[in-house]
């Protein structure tokens, strides 16, 4: 590598941070979504359907209250008025999931590379190459990288329910590292289908099992590069912009409801959220 | 104040045959209490292959890791150990550069402890990775797929740091033991002599060969100082690169140099007691260098403690809410135990060290050396587990204190650097007896020279006709 | 919606050796002869366009070379590799869901909601997802059983329906009942069949989690059973107890529904009820009523509204008078809630509207819930809601497929029954009374007197275990059915259920094959159909023109397209509205509240359900969407009842009902009233396979036989308990360490007068 090349790559650089292309992929696809927590009730399908999904064990009682669980999609409840009596704004909801960022904090720190960026925007986890150093979750802000602590797999499926499990992808052993894909599998099978048809691959050709199951459709998946995708619409109606904090161009009105959580810490999450909406008059 | 005492490094007028017996002495067949300490470090070990063997079957869960704490003890006890081997480089380099004499009579074991404590120090990467059999895969070897490890990730750093610094420290250690293998080579038969034979390289102690030994143990000083300083700054980024909150910290690197300082004097303190102690080695680890380890200790304290304060108090007026909330945390939280225990004992505890009634106490250093290794033990876990109990995501928000499989792993690698320490004692000069022997001849030489010159001087005053008395060298009185 | 999803093993994702050789083992027990199930299914592919094939790479791991799939020579519509999408319907609850499933190398792999369906649009809620758990639960009922001395003995089917036939054909007619959940279909139609030829009226359908009341009022009060609500209608939802996003009706329609509701023109729900349900935790205001006194309050409002002018219809001034007794001192003192927070509730109603009020298990489930449901009704009626939010009922025109809904006063009469020895042969189907019945009803002692007992069932639940006869039923995903939902929101659809797979076990056999070997024993007409699949597929032919709307029922192209949507859509019989004004008698707490003890709440979860879904595992590692504890059963308590008693967290204590006594632990949340403690449903089977057995405790147990007086439904919230502490403790899991956000900006809110700014609406 000649010193042209190193600050060329740096001038490269400089310019993706500034500009919405935020980091230094070139990107075919970056999936992302928008959930509308509004509309979010919380009632756990988007939870279980990954289970489906994704093989997700089931631990057992004893090792979840170890806080070894691994749902990967996992619904967060908080409770935002502490100092009433009662919870009368109701309860606060968001799914939780891997937030695919575009600077992602996990991706460095693997000292094997096993946790890398994909061309689809997705922060993609080798399992076959993951040592399970745990770097990667413990610089997770969002805290959703989980881990094999155990062979899940001996005790998680006792026959038959083994035969449910989704061939599409694998059954992980202890000591690897793993999480939300945005279900990758069928971002591939997409792909792939819209490569042998010989054309591009247009809204609604994937979606997550997440947000199919989605009771309410608070879980919108999509292509936020395609400008005309659902995600990308709603994207951009709720001004939120690809990119680092740092850069952020003020909202049009503040109260516009799009936000990315932990925006501030420069992560560049792949995931819009919507906020709550409570009647205040009430 | 008692009264100030002064005494001598060493006695200058130790025979040389004396050192060498002395030395040769504690090399001989082992007594009882040897063979019971070996034991139960033995059994201290097989309390952590038995752990580790179960937590290699079953799964890193049965260390009680979860969601938020994929890092603990392991971690910690990884930093204290990698911290604690910065002594010996501290006091066989740094001090042996700038031309401080007291090190002579110590620093020998300081550097085996130095390398010791790397070797047990390397376990812990290795037995906290999920899939530890692959761990080569950190290295960058070449593979026929062309996969290289992530040359940004700070454990790779790790991986370069630790296995550089451990050879060199190694190397260091073996160097600068060779006049003292052909002294063993000399007085030993059998097996022994062959070995240390092999050791000493053909030494002769001629002119040629100490010049170029001086150069060397020089080259390998100079070349030492920086590596050391720069492994434990690699260690601290493996915090520091994080975006944790109380990890992301930008005075990391020397923090955690003063720190690896900090335990590796008290580490020294500790073994200085008890060698001397059991060896009865009062005639060469003397009060007097206990006085100076002291002082460097003390030093050393202060410049942690300013470095705490200033990671505290930029915390503080940061405002950065993430980090403010977790030092709240750290001071009134589940963990505020561990943590006032860090603080007195590693903040508070040194100024014993200001008295010199206590310096000079043996036992009371004993207890001191401990209080401040307890300090900085907790100070390990206090940046390793309670960032990750409270970091940015609260729904994930937990305590862990850790299962017994990790405790017996922490608890057998104490068994493991303490057994490495006594094979050493047994096999390998604990004293280096050149330098001992150098030490005193270069006093008795400047006593010499003193006394010339005062004897010198007296001729001119005599013959000036004054009738001032002598001020004589430094009492003897000694212990 | 992408109609199919083909599969290929990722090669990111590739697996390691020990993971390879775990799948080879895994798939060892696929015993799958495909050519005999395709021809079954024939043209049951939904939207069979398959979309390519990658090259699989484990497919023939598989032991056995007959059941290697060829690459060479595949099956009909079976690319090895690919997923091929069916549509059937899910029978998790009664709710009638349509679903797509994922067939891959003849196994079912993954349920989705079928989006043909009008009841849910292509969405599931998480038991609907967890239907292959079910299907693939590994405690089935794998072979008859008969009981043999005093143990059950696998027999064989000849002589299980050998015995069948026999104790069917010998018993009289009123001697014989026959216990299920809610039924629909055509598996309806062949109970009814074996009711009569048996001669007997003895039909109990019972549902523990049902809106019989509701209906019931309904039926009274509007001339309308089950009208159409329409959430997405309305500008302010007053919940009174109805967890419509979870259990009420027809979850997921309802969540679909209430998404609207939220959007463009952002309604406001209020919910009012003693302990927090899902619907509760999204309500813009939530208000904890004392246990009962929900009827109160609604009169109260009412009189508010009425003394305002703010009702939208008519209201004679004898209504008005005798609403006037519901002052707002009195009704404040009642229910615990504040004068303004009513006032504020009322003037929402008028303002905000069009409204919706509806009534729910925590309303309705008191010996007067009958009347509490009445006052709540009175408030739809007087905000002129019945004919805006609330239409004409849409019914399905086949009466003799419509749903059977099950209720607890046909449990109530099944009890009563049983004490008073009135059957001998009794079936179960789809129910297990000796779980789910309190046991002050004595059904388990009751079944004693019953000389033959037939458990149709896929699990060994507490109730098949004590049967003389079990018979093991394929599961939904292995089994032919039709179904039609009781509540279907305005649409009218039959909708299909078919087999994804071959059935896992040979000695597993359809209720639909069941009902035809016995009705065939009784009857001769019934000998042409081999199976219930011959059944349902002459009768579907033979449907009218009017069902079908109006293409030919018996051209094989109508049965394919049936079987590739999975419904059926007709155009419904629509009910007609008329309000009738009255103002009910309403209970109020002296009625049953004792001062010292604490009202007990056996609220209904999403997931677990009545408890029948205990035995799968997803549904008992998925937290509970209030309290986010998981795999036991919590008693929920406000801090300061807790305080009261100095418990804390993960304390044992013991619940005392007049009718008996659990244990479990506390979980302490300001999500409830300080008089009331909540153990929610389902957990605590004594059987019902590993994942359910001896988990946490059965707050139905002890529920005292209290009843409304009026419909005779099981009042599930009128029982008082004393809870005292025990010194046991254990740790209470669940999921989540902080329970606030600590003051990161996780979920965000806006107020709605922001989102109309930014947003529009109204």
């Amino acid at each position: 590598m000649s010193l042209s090349n190193i600050l060329d790559n740096l001038s490269r650089f400089r310019q993706d941070a500034e500009s919405e292309r935020y980091g230094h992929h070139d990107y075919e696809h970056r999936f992302g979504m928008a959930i509308d927590l509004d509309i979010c009730i919380g009632c756990n399908a988007c939870s279980t359907a990954c289970y489906a999904e994704n093989n997700l064990p089931v631990v057992g009682k004893d090792y979840f209250e170890q806080g070894q669980a691994m749902h990967w999609m996992r619904i967060e409840r908080y409770w935002d008025d502490e100092e009433l009596e009662h919870p009368e704004r109701g309860a606060s909801f968001i799914p939780m999931m891997c937030q695919q960022c575009g600077a992602a904090t996990c991706e460095p720190v693997c000292p094997v590379a096993a946790t890398y960026h994909t061309p689809d925007g997705l922060n993609a986890q080798v399992y076959n190459r993951c040592i399970g150093s745990r770097y990667c979750s413990n610089n997770c802000p969002f805290r959703v990288r989980y881990f094999n602590f155990w062979s899940f797999y001996e005790s998680s499926w006792p026959e038959p329910l083994n035969q449910q499990l989704n061939p599409d992808l694998s059954v992980r052993d202890k000591g690897v590292m793993e999480k939300c894909t945005f279900c990758i599998q069928r971002i591939r099978v997409a792909k792939d289908s819209a490569a042998r048809e010989e054309r591009n691959m247009i809204d609604g050709d994937v979606i997550t099992a997440c947000a199919q199951a989605c009771p309410t459709n608070a879980i919108v998946f999509g292509d936020t590069m395609d400008p005309t995708s659902q995600v990308s619409l709603a994207w951009k109606k709720h001004e939120v912009k690809r990119g680092p904090y740092t850069h952020k161009e003020a909202k049009s009105d503040e109260e516009i409801r799009g936000y990315r959580v932990f925006d501030e810490l420069n992560v560049d999450p792949s995931v819009m959220y919507l906020e709550r909406v409570r009647d205040s008059e009430v | 104040m008692s009264q100030v005492i002064q005494d001598k490094v060493i006695d200058e007028n130790l025979k040389w045959s004396k050192i060498n017996h002395d030395l040769i002495r504690t090399m001989e067949t082992p007594g009882k209490m040897w063979w019971t300490a070996v034991l139960v470090c033995v059994a201290m070990v097989a309390c952590a292959v038995a752990a580790e063997i179960y937590q290699y079957k079953y799964g890193l869960g049965s260390v009680g890791l979860n969601n938020p704490h994929m890092w603990d003890m392991y971690i910690a006890t990884f930093v204290f150990w990698i911290g604690m081997s910065h002594a010996g480089t501290l006091l066989s380099a740094i001090l042996h550069i700038i031309h401080a004499q007291w090190r002579k009579p110590i620093y020998r074991f300081a550097e085996a402890m130095t390398t010791f404590s790397l070797m047990t120090a390397g376990f812990f990467p290795m037995i906290h990775l999920g899939r530890v059999w692959n761990l080569y895969w950190v290295l960058p070897y070449v593979s026929d797929r062309g996969i290289w490890p992530n040359f940004r990730s700070p454990l790779v750093w790790d991986a370069f740091a630790i296995s550089t610094y451990l050879s060199a420290s190694a190397l260091f250690l073996v160097i600068g033991m060779i006049p003292d293998m052909a002294v063993l080579r000399d007085h030993t038969k059998g097996w022994r002599k062959k070995v240390y034979g092999l050791m000493a390289l053909g030494w002769r102690g001629d002119d040629r060969q100490w010049r170029n030994f001086r150069r060397t143990y020089m080259l390998m000083a100079c070349f030492l100082i920086p590596l050391a300083i720069s492994v434990h700054s690699i260690v601290s980024s493996d915090f520091a690169m994080s975006i944790m909150p109380g990890w992301h910290i930008t005075s990391f690197p020397p923090y955690f140099v003063a720190g690896a300082l900090y335990s590796g004097c008290a580490a020294i303190m500790t073994l200085f007691v008890v060698l001397r102690y059991f060896y009865r080695w009062e005639d060469y680890m003397t009060k007097n260098i206990m006085e100076k380890t002291c002082k460097l200790t003390f030093a050393i304290a202060m410049v942690w403690t300013y470095l705490n304060l200033i990671e505290f108090s930029s915390v503080w007026y940061g405002h950065n809410v993430y980090d403010k909330e977790l030092l709240i945390d750290k001071a009134t939280g589940p963990y505020a135990a561990v943590f006032w225990t860090m603080i007195i004992c590693g903040m508070v505890a040194p100024f014993g060290l200001v008295f010199q009634s206590w310096r000079r106490h043996m036992p009371t250093m004993f207890v001191m050396s401990i209080v401040l290794q307890i300090s900085m033990f907790t100070e390990r876990w206090m940046i390793v587990a309670p960032t990750l109990s409270m970091s940015h995501a609260p729904h994930q928000w937990d305590i862990l204190w850790g299962s017994v499989i990790e405790w017996a792993i922490v608890f057998g690698s104490f068994g493991w650097f303490s057994l490495l320490f006594l094979l050493f004692c047994k096999f390998l000069p604990a004293i280096s007896t050149y330098e001992v022997k150098e030490l005193c001849f270069h006093l008795k030489h400047e006593i010499e020279e003193e006394k010339r010159e005062a004897e010198q001087k007296a001729k001119n005053t005599s013959a000036a006709g004054s009738q001032q008395p002598v001020s004589g060298s430094p009492g003897l009185e000694g212990a | 919606m992408v109609q199919v999803i083909a599969g290929s093993v990722i090669s990111s994702l590739t697996l390691t050796v020990v993971e390879n050789i775990h799948r080879m083992k895994m798939m060892k027990g696929v015993k799958v002869n495909r050519r005999s199930f395709l021809k079954m299914l024939g043209w049951g592919g939904a939207g069979t366009a398959l979309a390519g094939c990658d090259m699989p790479t484990t497919v023939t791991l598989e032991e056995g070379k007959e059941e290697v799939v060829s690459y060479l020579s595949p099956e009909e519509y079976v690319i090895p590799g690919v997923g091929v999408w069916y549509a059937s319907t899910c029978t998790q609850c009664d709710a009638g869901c349509g679903l797509h499933g994922r067939v891959r190398e003849g196994r079912a792999l993954k349920l989705e909601g079928n989006p043909d369906s009008p009841l849910n649009n292509g969405k599931s809620c998480m038991m609907g997802q967890s239907g292959v758990q079910t299907h693939y639960n590994p405690d089935r009922v794998t072979s008859p059983m008969m009981r043999k001395g005093n143990s059950l003995q696998a027999v064989s089917w000849d002589e299980a329906m050998a015995e069948l036939g026999k104790q069917v054909s010998s018993v009289s007619g009123d001697r014989f009942a026959f216990v299920s959940g809610s039924l629909s279909g055509h598996q309806s139609v062949l109970t009814s069949e074996l009711l009569s030829k048996v001669g007997s009226k003895n039909h109990f359908a019972y549902e523990t989690i049902n809106t019989s009341i509701w209906q019931a009022v309904s039926k009274d009060l509007l001339g309308d059973a089950m009208p159409v609500i329409r959430y997405d209608k309305a500008g302010v939802i007053l919940s009174f107890g109805a967890d419509f996003l979870a259990t009420w009706m027809s979850p997921v329609h309802n969540a679909g529904e209430y998404a609207k509701f939220r959007q463009g023109e952002r309604g406001v729900l209020v919910q009012v009820e003693p302990k927090m349900t899902l619907t509760g935790g999204n309500a813009d205001l939530w208000v904890p009523a004392a246990p009962g006194t929900e009827g109160v309050l609604a009169l109260g409002i009412a009189n508010i509204i009425v003394s305002r002018g703010w009702n939208k219809v008519d209201v004679p001034a004898s209504v008005k008078t005798e609403l006037a007794q519901y002052d707002l001192n009195k009704v404040e003192k009642i229910t615990g809630i504040q004068g303004s927070k009513i006032k504020r509730i009322a003037s929402l109603l008028s303002e905000r509207g069009p409204a919706l009020v509806l009534a729910g298990e925590s309303t309705v489930g008191q010996a007067k819930g009958y009347e509490a449901a009445s006052a709540v009704m009175l408030l739809n009626i007087i905000m002129g809601s019945v004919g805006t939010t609330i239409e004409p009922s849409v019914s399905f025109p086949e009466n003799a497929l419509a749903a059977k809904q099950g209720n607890t006063s046909s449990l109530k009469a099944f009890a009563q029954g049983l004490s008073d020895s009135k059957y001998d042969v009794v079936f179960f189907y789809n129910s297990n009374p000796i779980y789910s019945a309190p046991e002050a009803l004595g059904v388990e002692s009751g079944l004693d007197k019953v000389k033959f007992k037939v458990a149709l069932t896929m699990f060994p639940d507490e109730t098949a275990l004590k049967a003389d006869l079990v018979l093991p039923l394929n599961s939904a995903i292995e089994d032919w059915g039709t179904h039609v939902a009781a509540y279907q929101g305005g649409s009218a659809t039959m909708s299909l259920q078919q087999p994804l797979m071959e059935p896992l076990y040979k000695e597993t056999k359809g209720f639909g094959d069941i009902m035809i070997a016995l009705l065939s024993k009784l009857d001769e007409g019934y000998k042409q159909f081999p199976d219930y699949y011959a059944y349902l597929r002459t009768s579907v032919k033979n449907m009218p023109a009017e069902l079908t709307g109006g293409a030919l029922a018996s051209d094989e192209s109508f049965w394919n397209g049936l079987l590739q949507k999975g419904v059926l859509k007709t155009t419904g019989v629509t009910g007609s509205l008329t309000a009738t004004l009255a103002v009910a008698k309403v209970g109020t707490p002296t009625d049953h509240l004792d001062q010292t003890s604490l009202t007990l709440i056996p609220s209904a979860r999403l997931g677990l359900w009545d408890g029948r879904h205990a035995n799968i595992p997803w549904l008992q590692e998925a937290p509970d969407q209030i309290s986010k504890v998981v795999w036991d059963s919590w008693a929920e308590m406000h801090p300061h009842t807790a305080a009261e008693m100095n418990l804390k967290n993960g304390d044992i204590v013991k619940i005392e009902s007049k009718s008996g006594s659990i244990e479990t632990q506390v979980a302490i949340t300001k999500a409830i009233h300080r008089g009331a403690i909540s153990v929610p449903m389902g957990q605590g089977h004594k059987e019902y396979g590993r994942y359910a057995k001896q988990t946490g405790a059965n707050s139905l147990s002890i529920l005292d036989p209290v009843f409304d007086h009026k419909t005779g439904e099981l009042a599930t919230h009128a029982t008082q308990v004393k809870v005292s502490k025990t010194r046991k403790n254990q740790i209470l899991i669940k999921m989540g360490g902080s329970d606030v956000q600590m003051g990161r900006s996780f979920v965000r809110t806006v107020s709605a007068d922001q989102l109309r700014r930014t947003e529009g609406g109204a």
